[in-house]
């Protein structure tokens, strides 16, 4: 699932999907913009079969953190 | 469609080499909520058109103002389509109030509308309203029919009124359409709605954004305009020549026949708004005709046919040959095909050309060709409705041509009679329909909205005239267009285009030597400028000002710019079987 998250936020947001770690970031991509992070829950939620709530939407600001939602929605890669 | 991820960097990689399209595009959106969503959506579809993309969002809420400020971005984007995106709740914040009415949404409404008419050239694309997915008088009725449901109709009526009485810049993109096709669950999101204001969910935007697409398109000279029919299995179930006439699927009252039954009747839409509809199969010619002419379900004719490819051959020879008798680029072509191996071919060996195959869930094949719009055009005139007609008119001059030794031997026996004059205000949708369509026999290949033509035509230093043809054999309608400019006594040619159609009867040298003379008179012209932009298709007119003695003054990259002193233009004389007239 990880591996599959990961490609996911690169995809989206143009990042090399092996520069991806625990650094990564609302902070440290500039491209990690109020859309660009619309379109990856969007992304994610079709990747994985599952709907965020509003309350997760705005926690999911770096990698831990979304690894950390997509989790706890029960995702199946 | 690929997964949303995968989309949005398939486009990321297109937007890096989009330069070399030759063609683009700029949209501008207008909106009262957050649409950016559909931009990724947008680019997918138009790089898949080949149309670069320039996209850009007017701030949140604030069309007024934008499209009267002139350093705001609907000016300063030059853009060629202005999406005006409106929700009804933002747009009217009493909605949903009890006892609410629509007038002053419709008040609103109209008041944008005429805005945008004035401020732009832009064509405007506009949206119905969403009616609620509750009712607020649950299961009752409403005695006056002015319940919240009644009342975005009523609304919904006035947008609809409004784009049929200005169809020249405003296209309706129908919400409530789109929404039916996706359904509310899959195509709202209340979560980003309440959220973020931003309503649509990627299966109603990615609709939404073809929409668009279409549009520009159509602009564009992106359309398809002839379609390829392959006919076993395609146009009816079965083999003719194995199943014969009485075996073949094509009952409508039985399945599978009856899907097929249906495309049929998609095949005759499409040619009635001027679609050229053509045959490729590989069958005994007779077999085909026998089931055209005697299956009592078939709605295909012979008549509809502008012309026919059947014999052993393979397809991809099939379909140039098709292209070069129609004098059509193969970008204009949609080739629909049952076998896999069949359409690959074609894919491989003329990859301009749009393929379809057959789907396998035949119960989507009746629709499959309108959904992707790839015909659409801008307006459908006279001359599109009559196109069929016209391609018959010109098989009977074919065959009649193999009669003479020489061509000019012909073209005397045409009586071409030439109709050349001021574009008037009927003839400003056909004008500009044709600078938006014509990509071989174009100078310039410069796009106009009908808006556009229609102000070139009327500014004192500016001037459109067109040419109508026709011959003993039919009419061929309005089919060539001038667009010239002046500064003082300097006259220069904006555009110059002829329909394929006309080519090979030297009207071309006589219509512009008409125009030209006529403005040397009206404006006193002295000089001439006159440009040859290259694109992928317009080869053919590379020497074209030579012929009229115009010489290059410069030549950047085979983009060349000619200049001719009046004085100096010879005359060729015009060729005296064209008969002229500037009045009519």
């Amino acid at each position: 699932m990880e591996q599959r998250v990961r490609e996911v936020i690169s995809q989206v947001l143009g990042v090399d999907a092996k520069s991806i770690n625990s650094t990564t970031s609302v902070q440290s991509v500039s491209a990690w913009d109020s859309l660009a992070h619309m379109n990856l829950v969007l992304a994610l939620e079709e990747a994985f079969g599952v709907e965020f709530t509003d309350e997760q939407i705005p926690t999911m600001t770096s990698f831990p953190e979304v690894l950390k939602a997509v989790e706890a929605r029960g995702g199946r890669a | 469609m690929p997964d949303f991820a995968s989309l949005l960097a398939a486009v990321r990689e297109a937007d890096k080499v989009s330069d070399l399209y030759g063609r683009d595009v700029s949209v501008v959106f207008l909106r009262n909520f957050t649409i950016e969503g559909a931009e990724p959506f947008l680019k997918f579809h138009l790089h898949k058109s080949r149309i670069r993309p320039t996209i850009a969002f007017g701030k949140f809420d604030t069309i007024r103002q934008e499209l009267m400020d002139g350093s705001s971005v609907v000016h300063t984007a030059k853009p060629e389509i202005v999406v005006l995106a409106l929700m009804l709740p933002i747009l009217d914040a009493s909605y949903g109030n009890v006892g609410w009415r629509a007038d002053v949404a419709i008040r609103e409404v109209e008041g944008l509308f005429d805005l945008a008419a004035r401020q732009t050239n832009a064509l405007v694309v506009v949206n119905t309203f969403l009616p609620p997915s509750y009712r607020e008088l649950g299961i009752a009725a409403a005695p006056r029919g002015d319940d919240f449901e009644g009342e975005v109709a009523r609304l919904n009526v006035f947008v609809r009124e409004y784009c049929r009485s200005h169809a020249a810049q405003f296209i309706l993109v129908d919400w409530e359409r789109l929404l039916r096709i996706v359904g509310e669950e899959a195509g709202i999101d209340r979560r980003y709605w309440y959220l973020s204001k931003a309503p649509f969910r990627q299966a109603f935007l990615n609709l939404y954004a073809l929409e668009i697409a279409k549009v520009a398109r159509a602009l564009k000279g992106a359309s398809r305009k002839c379609l390829v029919l392959d006919c076993d299995d395609t146009i009816w179930g079965g083999t003719i020549g194995e199943d014969g006439v009485d075996g073949i699927e094509l009952d409508p009252n039985e399945w599978p026949g009856r899907a097929f039954y249906e495309f049929q009747r998609t095949v005759l839409q499409l040619a009635a708004r001027g679609v050229l509809i053509t045959l490729c199969s590989k069958n005994n010619e007779d077999d085909v005709w026998e089931v055209l002419e005697r299956h009592p379900a078939c709605l295909i004719k012979r008549a509809h046919l502008a012309a026919w490819r059947i014999n052993w051959n393979d397809k991809a020879n099939g379909i140039s040959e098709l292209a070069q008798s129609l004098n059509l680029g193969l970008d204009a072509f949609v080739f629909v095909d049952n076998s896999p191996t069949e359409c690959e071919l074609v894919r491989r060996f003329l990859p301009a050309v749009e393929v379809v195959q057959v789907p396998e869930k035949l119960y989507d094949y009746p629709n499959l060709l309108l959904e992707e719009g790839l015909f659409d055009t801008l307006s459908i005139g006279d001359e599109d409705r009559r196109r069929g007609q016209m391609y018959q008119e010109e098989a009977a001059r074919n065959s009649e041509k193999e009669r003479f030794a020489s061509i000019d031997e012909y073209l005397a026996t045409l009586e071409l009679v030439a109709v050349i004059r001021d574009a008037r205000p009927a003839d400003f949708s056909r004008v500009a329909q044709l600078t938006q369509k014509t990509n071989q026999f174009n100078l310039t290949t410069r796009r106009y909205t009908e808006p556009e033509i229609a102000s070139l035509a009327a500014g004192p230093d500016s001037a459109v005239f067109s040419l109508a043809l026709r011959d003993r054999f039919g009419d061929f309608g309005l089919t060539g267009v001038l667009i010239a400019r002046r500064r003082g006594r300097a006259g220069s040619i904006d555009s110059l285009l002829l329909s394929c159609r006309i080519l090979g009867r030297k009207v071309e040298l006589a219509f512009v030597e008409d125009v030209l003379l006529s403005l040397e008179q009206r404006w006193g012209i002295e000089s001439w400028e006159a440009d040859f932009i290259p694109t992928a298709k317009n080869g053919q007119v590379a020497g074209f000002w030579e012929q009229l003695g115009f010489e290059v003054a410069e030549n950047d990259g085979g983009r060349k710019r000619y200049r001719c002193a009046c004085k100096s233009r010879p005359r060729t004389g015009g060729l005296d079987f064209i008969l002229r007239s500037q009045g009519d």
